[in-house]
């Protein structure tokens, strides 16, 4: 981290002259917000934005990162996890970086957050109306595996030609049974455009279907956003007579014991254990239990 | 016998056009370059019909404008001028998902390399397989059954389903391609030089399955080859083009065994026999 960041994170919000709220400036946050407001009308719609150099690398998050800071406001309460983790490397830096250019406080509880950056994971708690998820997205189209031409998966999008999935999904059915798709699964959103939900796991994307909170995806590399509103379908591409299969584990969490949420594998003294990829859910599971 | 295809001026220009290469009284040997705006015609005032369940060949040297007026019956090649229309429809400036639709429901094209009409890195039944993917069929079960269907109806082998095309030989290949030309059951099968290439009793084993298929189908079909012996055996009618133009049409019989045109007469006495 830059010296004059260090200073700026120091210094806490609004007390530097020449830095917004939130570190972008208004300009830049107003555009953002625009394309995002079209991400929400259109449902699933990739919608090209001016991406900033932000103070992160590109391809860290630097589009969740543009849309949090265009999307936060002082009310704010806010989250952030990288693979269901808040201690990440991924999400300490950012969450340090958003908390002290707007002076929102900070949670791990994805119930009292009203704002979660995400990377790889939807919190394992329900979300409720009135929160807001953002995403962190490396590949935004899920036609790149089909053309690298924008030019060209634009057209397919526009003429809802999704033939190229299926094939994919018919090829894999033929060689392997099942579909290869592990994560970024294709979905389609209210019956139009197929996008990417981001690479979480197959276990959380029948988790968008109809959920209660604004989705947000931010692509800084790509420079695109899309979004899902509350309350819209969220289908997996899959045949009627091939249903699609999230992840399903034998085993049960090693620290809370949880059966059914998602699991991660931890290596412990050369030893491989899984445990619950939310960090936060499970240590509340584990102070419950005492 | 109904009209499935019928196809009226058909023009494709390269270039602006101008007076003198609108003029349609340019003799026949003139070639398709005009001299004045240096437009160039890849076929001019093309016009024929095809019935269900007929056969119509297109001959000429290269360059004559055949496989223009196949790219263009198959909307690959946007016209300059003509309608083309299909079971009474017009499909000439049918674009986006009416262009994708008909090219999927109606028209199959077996094209002369495979590399263009197949996906190498995919199975035989998943190229044949998303033509069917393309008009929304959605169960598994039954687009395999009829990629399968289709797939044994070429005589390849079932266990070879799941193979990627890019094992196939030659001959092979062009059954798949064969394959998924047929498998959406079209109106109209446009065959590009389909056999050159090919071994002798490969071509004459695939011949003997267009065959077949005319006997088992009603399907319009469109044959473009150099190779007269071909048109001869699988043809009724036959167009004969030089420089964009028709310059004979007939009976396949009457203008190959007694051609009028003096280009015809070339190209049959320059057959080997």
């Amino acid at each position: 981290m830059t010296s004059a960041l260090r200073e700026l994170l120091d210094a806490g919000p609004r007390t530097r002259s020449g830095y917004a709220f939130a570190y972008m400036d208004e300009s830049a946050k107003r555009e953002v917000r625009r394309a995002l407001l079209k991400g929400v009308c259109i449902p699933g719609h990739l919608v090209p934005f001016a991406s900033r150099e932000m103070p992160v690398a590109r391809g860290w998050g630097s589009g969740g990162l543009q849309v949090t800071l265009a999307t936060i406001v002082p009310d704010d309460v806010l989250k952030v996890i990288d693979q269901g983790d808040d201690q990440s490397m991924n999400a300490v830096g950012l969450r340090e970086l958003i908390a002290a250019t707007s002076g929102v406080p900070t949670t791990t509880d994805a119930r009292a957050a009203t704002l979660i950056q995400t990377r790889h994971r939807i919190p394992q708690d329900d979300l409720h109306e009135g929160q807001v998820l953002v995403f962190q997205i490396p590949v935004s189209d899920p036609l790149r595996r089909v053309s690298a031409r924008p030019s060209v998966t634009r057209r397919l999008h526009a003429e809802g030609d999704y033939t190229a999935l299926w094939l994919y999904l018919y090829e894999d059915t033929a060689q392997m049974g099942r579909s290869s798709f592990t994560h970024s699964y294709p979905v389609r959103v209210d019956d139009g455009y197929v996008m990417t939900p981001s690479p979480i796991p197959r276990y959380d994307v029948p988790r968008l279907h109809q959920a209660p909170q604004l989705s947000l995806f931010g692509a800084g590399r790509e420079a695109a956003v899309f979004a899902v509103p509350p309350y819209t379908d969220v289908v997996p591409l899959a045949f009627e007579d091939r249903a699609f299969e999230p992840e399903r584990f034998t085993e049960d969490c090693w620290r809370c014991g949880a059966d059914g949420s998602y699991l991660d594998t931890e290596f412990v003294n050369g030893l491989a254990r899984m445990v619950c990829s939310d960090t936060a859910w499970c240590a509340r599971r584990r102070a419950a239990a005492g | 016998m109904s009209v499935a295809l019928r196809v009226e001026d058909l023009t494709v220009r390269y270039g602006p056009g101008c007076q003198a290469c609108a003029e349609p009284t340019a003799s026949d040997s003139a070639g398709a370059l005009c001299a004045d705006c240096g437009s160039v015609h890849g076929c001019r005032e093309v016009g024929f019909e095809v019935g269900a369940g007929e056969a119509l060949g297109i001959v000429g040297e290269s360059g004559s404008g055949k496989s223009t007026v196949l790219a263009a019956l198959n909307l690959d090649q946007p016209v300059s001028g003509g309608r083309i229309l299909l079971d009474g429809d017009e499909i000439t400036a049918a674009a986006g998902s009416d262009r994708r639709r008909l090219r999927a429901e109606s028209l199959g094209i077996v094209y002369q390399t495979s590399q263009q009409g197949l996906d190498l890195a995919i199975s035989a039944g998943g190229n044949a397989a998303s033509r069917l993917l393309a008009v929304g069929w959605r169960s598994y079960e039954r687009v395999r059954a009829e990629a399968l269907t289709h797939h044994e109806s070429v005589e390849l082998a079932g266990e070879r389903l799941d193979t990627p095309v890019r094992a196939f030989s030659g001959g092979m290949r062009q059954r798949v391609q064969l394959a998924k030309a047929l498998i959406s059951r079209p109106r109209l099968l446009l065959l590009d030089e389909r056999t050159s290439g090919l071994d002798v009793s490969v071509q004459a084993r695939i011949l003997d399955l267009v065959r077949r298929i005319r006997r088992e189908t009603d399907v319009a079909l469109v044959i473009v080859s150099h190779d007269l012996a071909v048109i001869r055996m699988l043809a009724e009618r036959v167009l004969v083009m030089q420089a964009g133009r028709v310059v004979e049409a007939g009976l396949t019989d009457q203008v190959l065994g007694d051609p009028q045109h003096p280009y015809s007469q070339l190209l049959v006495s320059a057959q080997l026999t």
